[in-house]
């Protein structure tokens, strides 16, 4: 596992530590949710721009679509929720982690750039993954943020199941 | 008596369309949902000449796909695709950018 990952790795073990000294408050769920969906879309701009495989190009492209129709969700929630969301350790590192992985990614090219975007789509979504199942939806009080988290959840699964398909024929051409 | 016999005309008339069955109507429109990345309803029955809608409820696109039968392609958030039912048979469908998304369309 390469440090970015391990990075955004140790992020989302962050949120899954702190759930279980205090859970997140609903402010904070709006910012880890905003943060996790923002960091998807800048690596998805890198890969749109610079992968050299036409599919992983096209998956890059989705995740900046999927991810970007998420947040607008998200944001038009708390705007009517009148939720202010709130800085926390976890949504600072999903930032950390994410501006570090665009920084290692930048450097590569060609199939090592696919193969190292691809990896760590699918470590990041299965990670998201467990911190909506352990801390983001056991968490939310509001039942409207609640009830975002749960539709979207199923998207998440189908973008860790896209990016392992990607990963294996990746893996077959190498 | 003109008008009785009239009268008695448009009971026969509206007896005949109550006694129909629904689904021998040709022409019937359907209405899918697409949410939280489900069709709803999931299968679903229909006849040749009928309109199917699926209208996408999700924050992102999906597609309502048949290999070979019909494709949607693209269906941006909030829209909706409308096919007229053609070819009979039982058509599995997915999405083709959320793969764990599936329904069916019989078409009778």
């Amino acid at each position: 596992m390469n440090r970015f990952v391990t990075t955004i790795a140790s992020g989302l073990c962050l949120a899954a530590a702190s759930a279980l000294a205090q859970a997140p408050s609903d402010a904070q769920i709006a910012a880890i949710v905003v943060t996790a969906n923002q960091v998807d879309i800048d690596a998805g701009k890198l890969a749109e721009s610079k992968a050299s495989n036409a599919e992983v190009k096209a998956f890059g492209k989705q995740m900046v679509t999927d991810h970007s129709g998420v947040n607008k969700q998200a944001v038009a929630l708390v705007t009517k929720l009148k939720v202010t969301p709130e800085e926390n350790a976890t949504s600072k590192a999903l930032k950390a982690g994410g501006a570090d992985n665009v920084k290692s990614l930048e450097k590569l090219s060609g199939a090592a750039f696919d193969r190292a975007y691809v990896d760590h789509e699918v470590v990041y979504h299965q990670q998201v993954l467990d911190a909506v199942d352990k801390t983001l939806i056991p968490s939310a009080q509001n039942a409207e943020l609640k009830s975002l988290l749960v539709a979207v959840r199923p998207a998440f699964v189908a973008h860790l199941e896209h990016a392992k398909s990607l990963q294996a024929s990746l893996a077959k051409k190498s | 008596m003109r008008s009785i016999g009239r009268a008695a005309g448009i009971v026969v008339a509206a007896a005949a369309f109550a006694s129909a069955p629904p689904a021998a109507a040709a022409g019937r429109t359907h209405q899918v949902a697409i949410k939280a990345l489900s069709y709803e309803p999931p299968a679903l029955a229909v006849k040749r000449g009928d309109v199917v809608v699926w209208t996408n409820q999700d924050p992102f696109p999906h597609t309502v796909t048949a290999p070979g039968v019909f494709d949607s392609g693209s269906i941006a958030a909030g829209k909706s695709w409308r096919y007229k039912v053609k070819q009979a048979g039982t058509h599995p469908y997915v999405c083709t950018l959320h793969s764990n998304m599936k329904g069916t369309l019989q078409i009778e």
